[in-house]
């Protein structure tokens, strides 16, 4: 049984990011949000630490449009429109960190951890080949976050740390806004699919995605 | 090595205490705490949808009934339907999720409560999957031959634990006498009875037996912590050096740590891992949804479960709603025994026909575990 079609695709998909789901409840960080022993100076490097790779998506997602022929000019509108949706994401990022009493100007002097400097030369590496399809992959991942977890996570901050609505717009937000996260992918599949040589580089990059996100956040230890 | 025999399911059987409970006489079963209504029955009703649900005990007075004890029933039922002398049994693994005692194991209560012997047994605590876990040992028994004739039983005694004093004179209860609702919930959520099955190396002489073509148990313990617990309290349950035991019996009741808890919290992120462990079996060809005739699935859930079936149908991983079999609303949810006494009345509703699949799930949520068991008919 090697179908490639969409359901097969995104099958896939779901167990790589079920795996990424249980491997982020297990980071230290995301030990502490669960279990009741998050301060603010953990939610403080939480902002910091993402900033800086966040600030990168709508560079790579532009240059991975850059680099997607006439063959596929609608996966070439929706990386546009993406990059132009997220691209002034950071600075929510930075707006809640200094909601919490942080200086702005520890944010903006925070450099990538080891996860982050992975993940982003990983993403830019993927965006510079010819037709990068496999982002794809990667997207499922960084938006299943964004409409899955993000608002977890930010409820939690919000209740544990008693904080008002303006320090954790980011991850609210992102709640919010990616309802419609699986319905807009299967779509996006459907211009790719069925083709076999995809199909393997979606999921593969899906899998490396995941990896490098988590070592992000297993890099953020105070 | 010598090669494995099959094994067959060649028996089942149920026993559920007194009549069938109405939503309304709940409380009268379960007793009120401090005397008031639980504000929070209704909702956790219409989460579950149970409608009916059995009681081994009325609040305040004498216990009809001990868990083993329904075992054994149960296990007594299982071997005649099998028509299967009860001198023939030579092995019993118990599950359940808490015993009568606290030492010694389970199988060895049900054991003395069947009375015939002696036998090989083995008990197996934990939630739910623990009927799946004796499972396994009944069917390795056979499949390995070291025994012929053996059983896998599970029964559950939740009432008990529900009763006021378990709660009245805690920290789970507040200043205005309100339950806490991780507490509230299980109590309207489960109930008792118990279910058993037999398994043996060659199918049953006339009628339906169901050869076991495998049992698969996944934990994911190393990444979630307790999500339905008892023993500690709800902050610093993860660390296992803080459990009630150390306080002593006096002040962990004081605290709330001996009731049976629930994280509903934790409980959304761990249904996405079990969406994620059965779409893996589909994906490794393990299970094949097509080739599936009937779901018995134990879970109470029902709100949840639309966009679950979506995520399933996206993905072809769904299994067609009508070849789902559940009575979780008519005998409610009995943790451990709920899949045999699933089956016992699926087996009895006459729908299964020979050479037909029937996939069980056990999903777990313990400490984010599942179980899957795939049945075949045959004659």
């Amino acid at each position: 049984m090697s179908r490639n079609d969409v359901a097969d695709v995104l099958r896939r998909l779901t167990v790589a990011f079920t795996e990424f789901d249980g491997r982020l409840e297990a980071t230290p960080l995301i030990r502490k949000l669960t279990r009741g022993r998050f301060t603010l100076e953990d939610y403080r490097a939480f902002l910091i630490n993402l900033r800086q790779q966040v600030k990168d998506g709508a560079l790579w997602m532009s240059r991975a449009a850059s680099n997607v022929d006439e063959q596929h000019l609608e996966l070439r509108s929706i990386l546009m429109r993406h990059a132009v949706t997220e691209h002034r994401d950071f600075r929510l990022l930075e707006s809640d960190y200094v909601a919490t009493g942080g200086a702005l100007a520890d944010i903006l002097a925070g450099e990538k951890n080891i996860g982050s400097e992975a993940l982003s030369a990983w993403m830019f590496h993927q965006a510079s080949q010819r037709n990068p399809l496999g982002l794809l992959g990667a997207m499922w991942i960084i938006e299943g976050l964004g409409s899955i977890k993000a608002a977890e996570w930010g409820r939690l901050v919000q209740q544990r740390l008693v904080l008002d609505a303006d320090a954790v717009r980011f991850l609210l937000y992102h709640g919010d806004n990616d309802s419609n996260h699986i319905a807009e992918f299967e779509k996006m599949l459907g211009l790719v699919l069925p083709d076999a040589e995809v199909a393997a580089r979606i999921v593969k990059s899906a899998r490396v995605t995941a990896r490098l996100y988590a070592l992000q956040i297993e890099e953020i230890v105070l | 090595m010598a090669s494995l025999s099959e094994a067959f399911i060649t028996g089942v059987g149920a026993f559920l205490p007194g009549p069938a409970i109405p939503n309304e006489a709940m409380e009268d079963y379960l007793g009120r705490i401090h005397g008031r209504d639980s504000l929070l029955g209704r909702r956790a009703l219409r989460w579950n949808g149970v409608e009916t649900r059995h009681y081994a005990m009325r609040s305040g007075a004498a216990p009809d009934h001990s868990n083993a004890g329904m075992c054994a029933r149960a296990v007594e039922a299982a071997l005649d339907n099998a028509t299967v002398e009860r001198s023939e049994l030579r092995f019993l693994a118990a599950a359940t999720t808490q015993g009568d005692l606290l030492v010694p194991g389970h199988a060895a209560s049900v054991h003395a409560e069947l009375g015939i012997g002696p036998l090989e047994i083995a008990s197996f605590q934990s939630v739910c999957g623990s009927s799946l876990m004796a499972a396994k040992s009944a069917w390795l028994s056979v499949r390995t031959g070291e025994h012929r004739v053996t059983a896998a039983c599970a029964g559950e005694f939740a009432s008990r634990w529900f009763q006021p004093s378990f709660y009245e004179g805690t920290a789970l209860v507040d200043a205005k006498g309100r339950l806490r609702a991780e507490a509230d919930f299980l109590r309207f959520t489960l109930s008792d009875g118990a279910g058993a099955v037999i398994m043996e190396p060659v199918p049953r002489p006339s009628g339906l037996s169901l050869k076991v073509a495998f049992i698969d148990l996944v934990s994911l313990a190393h990444l979630y912590d307790p999500c339905m617990w008892a023993g500690a309290l709800m902050e610093g349950r993860a660390d296992l050096k803080t459990s009630w035991s150390f306080a002593g019996p006096g002040a962990a009741h004081a605290s709330g740590a001996i009731a049976l808890l629930q994280d509903f919290e934790l409980l959304k992120r761990i249904i996405r891992a079990w969406v994620g462990v059965y779409l893996a079996k589909v994906e490794a060809g393990r299970i094949r949804p097509a080739d599936v005739d009937h779901v018995l699935c134990h879970y109470s859930g029902k709100s949840i479960r639309e966009e679950l079936v979506s995520l399933l149908e996206k993905t072809d991983g769904m299994i067609p709603e009508e070849k789902w079999f559940s009575n979780l609303r008519t005998v409610g949810n009995v943790g451990s025994a709920s899949i045999w006494i699933m089956l016992e009345e699926f087996l009895r509703s006459g729908r299964l026909k020979a050479s037909e699949r029937i996939l069980c799930v056990v999903p777990e949520s313990g400490r984010a575990s599942i179980g899957f068991m795939m049945l075949e008919a045959v004659e």
